[in-house]
């Protein structure tokens, strides 16, 4: 009796609890289709993509936390009186840089994929070669050439212009970034079917008007994900601008934290998170309405243009660009490492930096390449605010200055993560935070080329979405992919601030072994190193370029 | 307003991500601390912001005269605020810096712990903490180093005072101030001469200076190139020039020598102990073994720099820290006049100035 009682009190509270679970969860997935529009992506890709991007988020929450004690006085001294200067001077570094790098960068692109150019297979990776030359290197080169006292001088008894000015910064850093947009750029201009441009000649428009009008616009995506890997990386960075004595925030932040004020550096972050968001949204803002697509199956492979002419003046250009950008610097390098060599730069231990330089950075392109799809498949096939959100988050990393993401991490992991602490797996991670946006972008551009109606006709026929995602997108996408991770395995193997702070103790890189002796001035002894991390970035450059 | 609020929703989600694996894993943690029995380890942790060459030999000696293993960070100034962020789970248990302003920094802030040494006696009691959480091994004097083939040692300025002539505009190369070894001269500065001569100074400097850089080596390149006459840097650089396989025609002065002068001022590079640290018994077996007179020398040899104990020999090039006269403010007041140098700088403009 009593039993029963208490049998039926119990039953009625479990009906009570379903319905409210119930209610729950259908308030929950009617919010859930909402945010969705109605298409919710599977969720195994969404759980997937909301790790990746909280855990790109992490530099950011280190900074909101920090600058939010950093007390109005501190933030109204700054606002006062640095702020202003500094987002001039970097503001306009960045623009000039991206302008130049683009107009490099676009233009080599289409001379090397579209024209008749002798040796036009070689050119292709040779012009992409500066991007494995670290830019502070680079810098020093210039210095060494350029300089008030460089060779210049010593041949011709003047130097033509100061290096140590905004141009010759904008000069450095233009020459040794355009890389980023001639690859992406190469590789759309690459999937671009032909189709279009006979379309558009059948119609009778002129060469001249077919780039203007049908390539052009197709490469905007190319295009705007070049330039935005280029100004947030001005940005961020500092080796070469430090070098050339210029300002940026970055360089700021720097100086702050050289006299261990954590916070001022934390305040000056802010504003720069600010900057890139306002940098992403314009890129977003000016290719909102244009959507483009290809279609593969139809794909025939673009016809050269003959030069003519112009023969002359292309080829003077392009050599001009690989030998400011590649040659000169080479062979200053090649010049102090002889010095460093017979100085005994090469010992053992040099070896063992080179390995450890590329377990790490190879480590960080392999989870770039499989964390970025996700992100960007979503963002591309399920618009939403949340996929726009994720999306931003991820970039959070690549604009901030590495000594801010490797104090973020060193903040949370080493008090919630411990296991993870110090060991060259958490270099790996910050490589991820900082250069994630790198292979996004690649991916990004590849696959914005892909129609939807592709997905649609594979679900259509009875594939899942995540079938759909795995048979029919990642073929297609792969190359994008590659060389996304390429990308990622470059800069990872220059990067030197977060790798300085995050390194376990006795773990030593290459880009340390620069640093060691580059931060005393000593290149011959720096030398070496640079050169063979030149080397062994040649390897997965030329590898990616051939798998186009 | 509804978008705002769904965006906000999405960041909290974001955040929750966080802080669950977060959490998650605080749970670990006292287990950690807990295995590792106090006192009983075999290794040693330094982070040194000084150039590895000069610290790494040392440390080698360490390890195998003891059989500790040191593990070493070589991460520059930056090491400083990574032992500032670590404050909750330490790492380091000695951190070795070329600044004394970095270790008074530190101790004032809560990260050091005192310990007494054996062999501490040698060392003078201004290059000491109050607490003995630091001490100072190697002094560098803040010299000009000037290009012989540009000017000779008699057209040379002798004084600091001399930066802010205008008839040196443009003919010299400095750090920016916000540069450690800059910030602790400018204190000196300020004990000798009180805020507002060296406002007025930092003002002539920075409107005189050719360049002013972001670190030392630029300068000592820059004067052994010839883009300058002479430039201010710590005194080893100067050693280090000379040892330059090129460019290497170079001078020194040490400033303020005359009688009435306040001599020259001086840094140094010394040991502190993390406070907490993990291997705390290696920790203090390191002070006293750096202490002996051999370890003493080697530390101060490395760099070329000058040893504060004056029985220690200095390397040849160097004078002996008997040879000069050295301002007089302690080293050890440094880090309490720290912040108000910082603000001096930051008023003047010379902090973030790169040119």
């Amino acid at each position: 009796m009593n039993n029963g009682f208490l049998e039926e009190k119990k039953h009625k509270r479990e009906i009570q609890v379903r319905g409210f679970l119930r209610t729950f969860f259908s308030i929950g997935i009617n919010f859930w289709n909402r945010i969705w529009r109605g298409n919710a992506p599977d969720f195994p890709l969404f759980i997937f993509a909301s790790v990746t991007s909280a855990l790109m988020g992490l530099p950011i929450i280190y900074v909101i936390w920090r600058s939010a004690f950093a007390g109005k006085d501190r933030w109204v001294r700054l606002l006062d009186t640095r702020i202003p200067t500094l987002l001039w001077s970097t503001l306009s570094l960045g623009v000039i840089v991206t302008i130049f790098a683009l107009i490099i960068g676009v233009s080599l692109a289409w001379l090397v994929q579209r024209c008749n150019i002798p040796g036009r297979k070689a050119m292709q990776w040779l012009l992409a070669l500066p991007l494995v030359i670290p830019p502070y290197v680079g810098a020093v080169t210039y210095i060494i050439i350029l300089g008030p006292r460089g060779w210049i001088r010593d041949w011709f008894g003047s130097s033509p212009f100061n290096i140590y000015s905004f141009w010759g910064a904008a000069f450095v850093l233009t020459m040794f970034t355009y890389p980023y947009v001639f690859l992406i750029t190469s590789a759309a201009l690459k999937k671009m079917n032909r189709s279009f441009e006979e379309a558009a000649r059948a119609q009778g428009l002129t060469s001249y008007e077919i780039l203007w009008k049908v390539n052009l616009p197709l490469l905007r995506p190319a295009i705007g994900a070049g330039a935005i890997l280029i100004f947030l990386y001005v940005l961020s960075d500092f080796g070469a601008i430090a070098m050339l004595r210029y300002n940026t925030f970055t360089s700021a932040i720097y100086y702050q934290m050289g006299s261990y004020d954590n916070l001022s550096a934390t305040v000056l972050s802010m504003v720069l998170i600010l900057v890139t968001l306002i940098v992403l949204w314009i890129e977003a803002r000016t290719r909102k309405k244009q959507k483009y697509y290809q279609t593969t199956k139809s794909y025939k492979k673009p016809q050269l243009y003959q030069l003519g002419f112009w023969k002359v003046p292309v080829l003077l250009y392009m050599l001009a660009v690989f030998f400011l950008s590649v040659v000169l610097p080479i062979t200053v390098l090649i010049y102090w490492s002889k010095l460093g060599i017979e100085a005994g730069a090469l010992d053992q231990r040099f070896w063992a930096y080179g390995w450890n330089s590329i377990k790490v950075s190879g480590l960080a392109a392999l989870a770039c390449m499989v964390l970025a799809l996700p992100i960007v498949y979503l963002k591309s096939r399920y618009k939403s605010y949340f996929t726009i959100f994720i999306d931003k988050l991820s970039y959070s990393g690549y604009a901030l200055p590495g000594v801010i993401i490797a104090l973020g991490m060193i903040f949370i992991f080493n008090q919630y993560i411990p296991w993870l602490y110090n060991t060259p797996t958490l270099l790996a991670i910050a490589y991820v935070i900082r250069f994630l946006p790198q292979s996004m972008q690649s991916a990004d551009s590849s696959l914005n080329l892909i129609s939807p109606s592709i997905d649609e006709a594979a679900r259509s026929l009875g594939f899942a979405p995540l079938k759909v995602l795995f048979k029919v997108i990642i073929p297609l996408i792969t190359p994008g992919v590659l060389a996304g991770g390429a990308l990622v395995f470059v800069s990872a193997i220059k990067e030197l601030p977060a790798t300085l702070l995050l390194r376990p103790p006795g773990f030593d890189t290459l880009a340390v072994r620069i640093w060691v002796e580059t931060s005393e001035s000593v290149y011959h002894l720096a030398a070496p190193a640079a050169l063979l991390i030149i080397l062994v970035s040649i390897v997965p450059l030329k590898w990616m370029l051939s798998k186009y | 307003m509804f978008k705002k609020k769904k965006i906000t929703i999405m960041m909290l989600i974001a955040m929750l991500v966080v802080a669950f694996t977060a959490c998650s894993t605080d749970t670990t943690q006292p287990q950690d601390q807990g295995d590792v029995a106090p006192n009983e380890t075999k290794e040693l942790v330094v982070y040194s912001t000084r150039n590895e060459t000069f610290v790494q030999p040392l440390l080698d000696k360490f390890e195998s005269e003891t059989g500790i293993k040191v593990l070493a960070l070589h991460g520059g100034d930056a090491v400083i605020n990574k032992i500032k962020e670590e404050g909750r789970n330490v790492q380091a248990d000695i951190v070795i810096s070329n600044d004394i302003g970095a270790l008074e920094h530190l101790r004032l802030e809560g990260f050091l712990q005192g310990y007494e040494p054996n062999g501490i006696e040698a060392i003078e009691e201004r290059y000491i903490a109050e607490d003995m959480s630091w001490f100072a091994l190697s002094a560098r004097a803040r010299v000009f180093m000037y290009n012989k083939d540009l000017i000779t040692e008699e057209e040379m300025p002798k004084s600091i005072l001399d930066l802010a002539d205008e008839k040196w505009k443009g003919e010299f190369a400095i750090t920016r101030g916000g540069n450690g070894s800059m910030i602790a001269h400018i204190s000196a500065l300020r004990n000798e001469w009180g805020d507002d001569k060296t406002l007025e100074w930092l003002d002539g400097v920075k409107e005189n200076a050719g360049a002013i850089t972001q670190g030392h080596g630029d300068v000592r390149r820059a004067v052994g190139a010839g883009e300058f006459k002479f430039g201010l840097v710590n005194n080893y650089y100067y050693h280090q020039q000379l040892r330059e396989p090129n460019d290497n025609n170079v001078g020194v002065i040490y400033l303020d020598q005359a009688e009435n002068e306040m001599g020259t001022v001086v840094n140094a590079a010394g040991v502190g102990f993390v406070k907490g640290a993990p291997n705390e018994l290696n920790g203090q077996r390191f002070l006293d073994w750096i202490l002996q007179p051999e370890n003493q020398r080697e530390f101060s040899y490395a760099s070329l720099e000058v040893p504060i104990n004056p029985a220690i020999e200095a390397v040849g090039e160097a004078a002996k820290i008997s040879d000069f006269k050295v301002q007089s403010m302690p080293l050890r007041e440094l880090g309490k006049v720290w912040a108000d140098t910082r603000n001096l700088i930051e008023r003047s403009g010379l902090d973030l100035e790169i040119r």
